[in-house]
């Protein structure tokens, strides 16, 4: 492999007034021709701030110093017609952020073209079709009306879209991807992820990928560096760095991710118990936007949550999930449909009768912060729900929050604390405590994982294991997690725009999906495992394209715009939940056969 | 003059949220800032108070030869009717502070409670009380101002009253604004969520947590009233002489500062300036703590 | 962008009639006898009575709105009680004065506080930043008709370097005939320079004094305004593309300049009705002080054009530069 950038010394510095940060300290790396290198740390290890340094760029106000050799040549101190036939040209960049990334005064067309035309003699006209070339080539449909659109008229997806299409613009021989997929959904990401190795893999491309996720470096990258405080701890071929980590912090994160291989799927504890807890029928909910567009949430969605059993409702972004567990907690009105706990209609209950609901249905968000009253100690938390459905008397009210401290694993000395004092896995134990207070019957746990770091998370799930089968507790997970829903939950909703397209066993839906968005979706998990990598994979079903807005629902098959099977049929009838065998459903004529 | 203040632009973790968090991670005795808006605002609390009673003569009664320049014996002089320009000085905050604090608390209490019900229950209501607090924020603020006093008769109570309708349209969108950010916030959500009915979500969970722009509003707003209220004077819409009150001190002075006799209207004018920035100040500082 | 204008100016038009409903009604609810005013305390009841039929005042208070808005949509603000003349005519003497007056403070608040909001968000954390701070702390409320004086007693009484606060003209100056009411503008058009010079020696104190307060809060937001883009991930990512650095220029500059002009209309549509004091202290007859005599001598129909008058150049400046800004920022247009 020839080396194509080599850094001696790389600082980068921060200063204020009298103060200053090492953002960078003094770094020595090496990068090759096609070699993918995943680069990791905790945030504000210096990861940005280094992968912006091989391009000879700071933030501002920021101060870099050292030596960055880009095909033998120095940048740093290079002059400015120097660097501008390197930066865009032979290095391309593509951020975290790609909405405030682009320029929010011009439209994309006008983006595309000045970096075209930076870097060429370009004509106007040339500039454009380069440009519709480009975005075409990144799967843009109607790739000259996006031209005109500003970027905050693009999702986040396309704008990430637009954003790659400038950094390919020239075809760079060394790619800086940081965090590129994070803020996108899973298929989507798979999607860019793919195309990144291909380019690496056919046209040679070096690429850096600052990534926080293991998936990710364990499927696509050939090295891993890790980086902490500024410096680099770890710089390993990927499949030495999984299975014989040097660095401590190596050590941790790779700990947490065998503990979560060696979890088991779910299983129903003991015989199925068959009453129904939950009965949730032709549930529809729609919202009116400010543009008097209106937005379709929820259509049709049925199914039912049997005591004892935990349902896991699973889905991107738009697809209505966080929606449904708004209704079944009655925090939204349903349009239409029925919702019944323990054989009574939700949709009905008054004051009286809805405050005692309230103490069997509960709840927890996914952003623990956010869900803890700033100001209230955790004693004071913990304490409103029993205020408000007991009339226990003080000693009893404490006895009681003692135990659910214990219940959830949290000390007594955190009582009198706030929760900005807490961490984030402990801020959603109490979350769970709150929650478990008045002994509910039913919980809604709203993606109660994806906002902890990646230890809180693993014990988030143990802690859930724990009290499901000590309390047996019911719930449904909502989650964007497959492997979450997997660990925790017996039955398996998988929901896209607004509907449900596949309902099963988890073993069932896991192990024979048939909706092929079920089948993207299982395809696009990136384990964290360079054994058992998506690139390898022979039989995986690829989705193109961005999801549609739920406001613009396209007709017949929701998937069909992206879906790898579409025949005509698809787009011109919509299709219906049939079972296809006891238990098991999925809204795709292919998959019932009909 | 009190400048309006454009909507804050929205931040991200810059280099200048660490340096207002540099600032504020100080102890707040050595917050420069905090302390001399603290200091200030203490004597101005103090010398209403007690200013009168301090005072080395009383400032509504001429006790010496007029226009005296200062002296040991009159230290800011005598102005050109014979009264101390000191006593008269350090009494007007009896006035000036007082008016300006009580306008300022009852349009703070007022604004906050509108602000409230304005942002937590949407409907017919919200927007009638938002579209009125923009018409009055549409009136231009010191003749709306002079017209209120002058028509109701000048007097303190009629003051107070006038500043109080003036600024309650700011509190009244302040809290709003920080009611809606708050209501979507999850703690809300989980609060109805365990069971509480709406009152007691707005007053306990929301309303607590959308008070800090109001406190931070209250102490410039202080110093809005003190100048509006010397400013009122100035043109004689104001307290009626002799009551000591720096507006008038000023007004009633100026015409001999070209003559030369710049001591009965500089001191006041100074007084003004430094309690005005005193309560800025505060203000800041107290903003900038909050923030980190 | 024309629904965006209509709605803007429709929004403004509600104001303005809001506005003018308001204060007809206020003025009238509230204790005051401008009856008593204009002819004494002492007078006869029939001189009273005979006063207040000719003001009209013996009408009830839904006659004389409704003729009072009959007149305005006519285009006629009523007759000063005190002086007998239009209101319409008086306005528009004393319009001109106060926007010269105030245009000009801008422009120099403007050309003084741009650089030096840019300067130091450069810098942040220098010394010129923290001076800044400071001054933009003190500035941003400041009695500004005792600085005018201070300025009177030390420009003029001590150094002589500016002319008495008697107005816009000295006395011994043949003054230009009133053709637009600003002094500048009139005594170019006619070619009369030593009028021009005249007027300019006038205005510069006050001026001055309006810059003082006005180039804080400009300087604040220009500072703060300039920073967040400095620090923006756009800049960045056009730097990383290897653009032309006039072109990153032009873009910093642009994308720094909505919030800047925001406030800019705000402060000028408050120093409409703002510059009273400044107008008073240096003897300006301009609107300010217009609406304090008028204010003062009960003349309610005065105070009511001065109102509305001011309401509607205010609304005037604001939707011109909601325009502006939504000619810079397409995004505006989307909300």
């Amino acid at each position: 492999m020839s080396e194509i950038l080599r850094t001696s010394a790389l600082t980068v510095r921060y200063p204020y007034g009298s103060s200053e940060t090492v953002a960078v300290d003094a770094i020595d790396l090496t990068l090759n021709r096609g070699e993918i290198v995943g680069l990791i740390g905790e945030s504000g290890s210096g990861k940005s701030s280094l992968a912006l340094a091989l391009l000879a760029l700071v933030r501002h106000p920021g101060t870099i110093s050292g030596e960055v050799h880009f095909q033998g040549q120095q940048l740093i101190g290079l002059d400015e017609e120097g660097l501008r036939a390197v930066r865009g040209q032979a290095i391309g960049l593509i951020t975290q952020k790609p909405r405030q990334s682009l320029n929010p005064f011009q439209n994309v067309g006008t983006q595309i073209r000045r970096v075209y035309q930076a870097h060429t003699d370009a004509t106007d006209e040339q500039a454009e079709q380069h440009a519709i070339t480009l975005l075409e080539s990144v799967g843009i449909n109607d790739a000259s009306r996006r031209l005109k659109a500003y970027p905050h008229e693009l999702s986040g997806g396309m704008a990430q879209r637009a954003l790659i299409s400038m950094a390919l613009s020239a075809h760079p021989d060394l790619l800086i991807a940081d965090e590129p997929t994070s803020g996108l959904d899973v298929t989507i990401q798979a999607q860019f992820l793919d195309r990144m190795w291909e380019r690496a893999n056919q046209d040679g491309t070096a690429v850096l990928l600052v990534t926080q996720d293991l998936g990710i470096v364990a499927n696509y990258c050939d090295r891993v560096i890790v980086m902490e405080q500024g410096r680099i701890v770890e710089d390993l071929p990927t499949r030495e760095f999984f299975a014989n980590p040097q660095d401590s912090y190596s050590k941790r994160v790779l700990s947490l991710v065998h503990e979560r291989q060696s979890a088991e799927t779910a299983t129903s504890n003991g015989a199925a118990d068959t009453t129904v807890l939950l009965s949730v029928s032709d549930l529809t909910k729609t919202f009116t936007l400010h543009d008097k567009k209106v937005l379709q949430a929820v259509s049709d969605v049925t199914f039912r949550v049997h005591e004892g059993r935990s349902l896991g409702l699973v889905g991107e972004s738009g697809s209505g999930k966080t929606t449904v567990g708004r209704l079944i907690l009655r925090l939204l009105d349903a349009d239409s449909g029925a919702i019944e706990f323990r054989g009574q209609d939700v949709s009905q209950l008054k004051s009286g009768a809805l405050r005692a609901f309230r103490s069997r249905v509960q709840v927890v968000f996914q952003d623990p912060f956010d869900s803890l009253n700033p100001r209230w100690t955790v004693e004071r938390i913990l304490a409103e729900p029993l205020d408000l459905h007991t009339d226990l008397d003080d000693e009893a009210k404490q006895a009681r929050i003692q135990e659910l401290l214990e219940q959830v694993g949290l000390p007594t000395n955190v009582l009198q604390v706030r929760p900005a004092g807490l961490s984030a896995g402990e801020q959603q134990r109490v979350c769970l405590a709150r929650a478990l207070a008045t002994s509910p019957d039913f919980l809604v746990l709203d993606e109660p994982t994806s906002a902890l770091p990646p230890a809180a998370r693993v014990e988030m799930i143990g802690l859930l294991r724990h009290l499901q089968a000590k309390l047996g507790l019911s719930f449904i997970l909502i989650s964007h997690d497959l492997s979450t829903v997997r660990e925790l939950c017996q039955d398996v909703a998988v929901m896209y725009l607004s509907q449900m397209v596949e309902f099963g066993t988890t073993e069932e839906v896991f192990g024979n999906p048939r909706h092929p968005y079920t089948r993207a979706l299982l395809s696009s998990v990136l384990f964290p495992n360079p054994h058992d990598r998506r690139v390898d994979r022979a039989d995986r079903t690829d989705l193109t394209g961005e999801i549609p807005s739920p406001v613009d629902l396209p007709t017949g098959c929701y998937l069909a715009g992206r879906c790898p099977l579409v025949e005509e049929r698809c787009s011109q009838e919509s299709q219906v939940l049939r079972e296809i065998v006891t238990g098991h459903s999925v809204r795709c004529w292919k998959a019932t056969g009909e | 003059m009190t400048i309006p203040q454009a909507e804050p632009l929205p931040t991200g973790p810059t280099l200048d949220a660490r340096s207002a968090g540099q600032a504020a991670h100080r102890p707040w005795y050595r917050d420069a800032l905090f302390m001399t808006g603290a200091i200030i605002v203490g004597i101005s609390l103090f010398l209403a108070a007690f200013g009168e009673s301090i005072a080395p003569y009383d400032p509504q009664i001429p006790v010496g030869p007029p226009s005296t320049p200062p002296s040991l014996e009159y230290w800011f002089g005598t102005d050109s009717s014979g009264l101390d320009v000191f006593s008269r000085t350090i009494s007007a905050p009896r006035t000036d502070v007082t008016l300006a604090v009580s306008a300022a608390a009852l349009s703070a209490v007022i604004g906050t409670m509108i602000g409230l019900i304005a942002g937590f229950y949407r409907g017919p209501f919200s927007a009638f009380i938002m579209r009125i607090s923009d018409v009055l924020q549409a009136f231009p603020v010191f003749i709306l101002a002079m017209a209120l006093v002058a028509l109701s008769g000048r007097n303190l109570t009629n003051l107070i009253f006038a500043l109080t309708f003036l600024y309650t349209p700011i509190f009244i969108r302040l809290t709003r604004t920080e009611v809606l950010t708050q209501r979507e916030r999850s703690y809300v959500e989980a609060a109805r969520a365990l069971g509480n009915p709406g009152w007691r979500v707005a007053t306990r969970h929301v309303l607590p947590n959308s008070l800090t722009p109001s406190l931070v509003q209250l102490s410039v707003t202080v110093g809005f009233g003190i100048l509006l209220t010397a400013g009122l004077s100035f043109v004689g819409a104001g307290v009626r002489p002799p009551t000591p009150e720096w507006g008038l001190m000023i007004a009633n002075e100026a015409p001999k500062l070209v003559l030369g006799e710049w001591w009965p209207s500089i001191f006041p004018g100074i007084a003004v300036s430094l309690a005005v920035l005193g309560f800025a100040a505060l203000s800041n500082a107290i903003e900038r703590r909050v923030a980190s | 962008m024309l629904p965006y204008i209509a709605k803007r100016a429709g929004i403004g038009l509600l104001q303005a009639i809001g506005i003018t409903v308001v204060v007809f009604f206020v003025i009238r609810a509230l204790p005051a006898d401008p009856v008593a005013r204009l002819v004494g305390f002492n007078a006869s009841p029939e001189t009273y009575a005979q006063a207040q039929k000719s003001l009209g005042l013996d009408r009830s208070v839904w006659e004389q709105f409704t003729s009072y808005i009959s007149s305005l949509l006519r285009g006629d603000l009523g007759t000063s009680w005190v002086t007998g003349s239009s209101v319409v005519s008086e306005i528009r003497t004393t319009l001109p004065v106060t926007l010269q007056l105030i245009t000009l403070s801008f422009l120099v608040a403007l050309a003084i506080s741009l650089p030096i909001g840019i300067a130091t968000a450069r810098r942040p954390g220098g010394k010129l930043d923290k001076t800044v701070f400071g001054y933009g702390l003190f500035a941003g409320a400041q009695p500004e008709f005792w600085w005018g004086l201070m300025f009177i007693f030390i420009f003029y009484f001590t150094l002589g370097w500016a002319p008495a606060p008697l107005g816009e003209y000295s006395p011994n100056i043949s003054e230009p005939a009133e053709i637009t009411g600003m002094s500048l503008i009139d005594s170019l058009i006619t070619l009369n320079f030593p009028a021009f010079g005249d007027a300019l020696w006038h205005l510069w104190l006050p001026v001055m004094t309006l810059t003082l307060i006005v180039s804080g809060p400009i300087i604040k937001m220009s500072r703060q305004s300039m920073s967040r883009v400095l620090g923006s991930d756009f800049l960045l990512y056009q730097q990383a593309s290897g653009l032309p650095s006039k072109q990153i220029a032009r873009s910093t500059i642009r994308a720094s300049l909505p919030p800047v002009v925001t406030l800019a209309g705000i402060l000028f549509g408050f120093l409409l009705g703002g510059a009273v004091l400044i107008e008073q202290v240096f003897s300006f007859s301009g609107l300010g002080s217009y609406s304090v005599r008028a204010v003062l001598n009960l003349d309610y129909p005065a105070i009511q054009g001065t109102v509305l008058i001011i309401t509607l150049a205010s609304l005037i400046v604001y939707l011109a530069l909601d325009l502006l800004i939504a000619a810079i920022d397409p995004r505006v247009k989307a909300q």
